[in-house]
């Protein structure tokens, strides 16, 4: 009979203990979880907005404006008018969201929220360009993308303010707006904010984070591992926007 | 005073950053085909219409979460702890949808 201990041939399973479930650190499959439950979250929103939208009846097609196309000094009332606006259905979003910064009374329906999309798309790329270095422990690579991150949220945050103002001196609020039911504007500033609040979260721990790389904590600690849990969250925000951007204005 | 700790975890592939620029050019690809059928279909309302850009939606939501949030090097169950729930919730969207519809209806 052999001496060897009994433990040497036990079979270890899954859920045996002495390991980490699925592979992953605790605090990283937390922040999959909190993902997850913040993604019921922005979907509750888009499941009351998609409800509501399509509790009204479309607006008719639009045969005036052409993209590209002047628009005079009075488009809103002109659009009141023909009909295109009226509380009675859902506005067409190409109508509403036609402003481009620097560029006025012109038709440019979708211009300024794809520019919006790509800078976020880019900058979930340096973000997780970061998390590449952060794996090969190159601390002035890390530094520098998640730098590039900051910029870009900041960027998208400006965008988003600047897209509110215009929308807000239109005459858009909680309560009434002049394109058409007050859903409509009600419901593009919960769901935009609430996502725009993420984004600037975002931005806030991507701070702490990059001035915590700076500091050279991680590389004290002997992983990047944070920078990956922020990149998780980051492009959890940038996710949501793709169905924001589709929901609200392709849609 | 130096302690590194050493934290389970599935290892990248060696070639991560090509599969990242890789994905990159994808996403800008898929976001040109989004605004481009939009302009070709501005005015027209169809379902069809809709489903192709909602879509368009999960195939770039595919990428961002396998690729960029590292779910494709992940074990198996990790993805199927995300993506079951979500499917569930998809299902949820499409029935309020509906009633969505019927609600126009009782206006």
């Amino acid at each position: 009979m052999s001496n060897t201990s009994t433990l040497a041939t036990e079979k270890k399973f899954t859920w045996g203990g002495g390991k980490s479930p699925f592979s992953v650190s605790y605090g990283k499959l937390m922040m999959w979880i909190f993902l997850l439950s913040d993604a019921f979250t922005f979907s509750s929103l888009l499941t009351a907005y998609g409800f509501i939208r399509h509790s009204f009846p479309s607006s008719m097609a639009n045969e005036l404006i052409k993209p590209m196309q002047h628009l005079s000094e009075n488009f809103v009332e002109e659009m009141q008018h023909s009909g295109l606006f009226s509380t009675a259905h859902w506005p067409l979003p190409e109508l509403v969201f036609n402003h481009f910064p620097f560029i006025h009374g012109m038709h440019l329906p979708l211009f300024f929220v794809s520019l919006m999309t790509f800078i976020l798309i880019f900058s979930s790329v340096t973000m997780v360009l970061a998390v590449e270095a952060g794996h090969r422990m190159a601390k002035k690579e890390v530094a520098f993308y998640m730098f590039l991150t900051i910029l870009g949220g900041l960027g998208f945050l400006s965008c988003q303010a600047w897209e509110w103002t215009i929308f807000i001196t239109e005459g858009a609020s909680l309560h009434g707006n002049p394109f058409g039911p007050t859903a409509f504007a009600a419901l593009f500033f919960i769901v935009t904010g609430f996502h725009g609040f993420h984004v600037f979260s975002g931005v806030m721990i991507n701070v702490i984070i990059y001035l915590n790389v700076l500091k050279g904590t991680y590389e004290k600690r002997g992983h990047y591992e944070m920078v990956e849990k922020v990149g998780l969250y980051w492009h959890f925000v940038d996710l949501v926007w793709v169905f924001v951007f589709t929901f609200f204005y392709l849609i | 005073m130096e302690h590194t700790e050493h934290l389970e975890h599935t290892e990248p592939p060696h070639n991560m950053k090509a599969q990242i620029w890789r994905t990159f050019w994808i996403l800008f690809a898929l976001t040109l085909v989004d605004i481009a059928l939009y302009f070709m279909l501005l005015s027209t309302h169809s379902l069809m219409k809709n489903f192709l850009f909602v879509l368009l939606g999960v195939v770039k939501a595919y990428y961002i979460v396998a690729v960029f949030m590292h779910m494709k090097f992940e074990r198996n169950w990790l993805s199927r702890l995300i993506i079951y729930p979500m499917v569930l919730v998809i299902y949820l969207v499409a029935l309020m949808l509906i009633e969505g519809e019927f609600t126009a209806l009782l206006r």
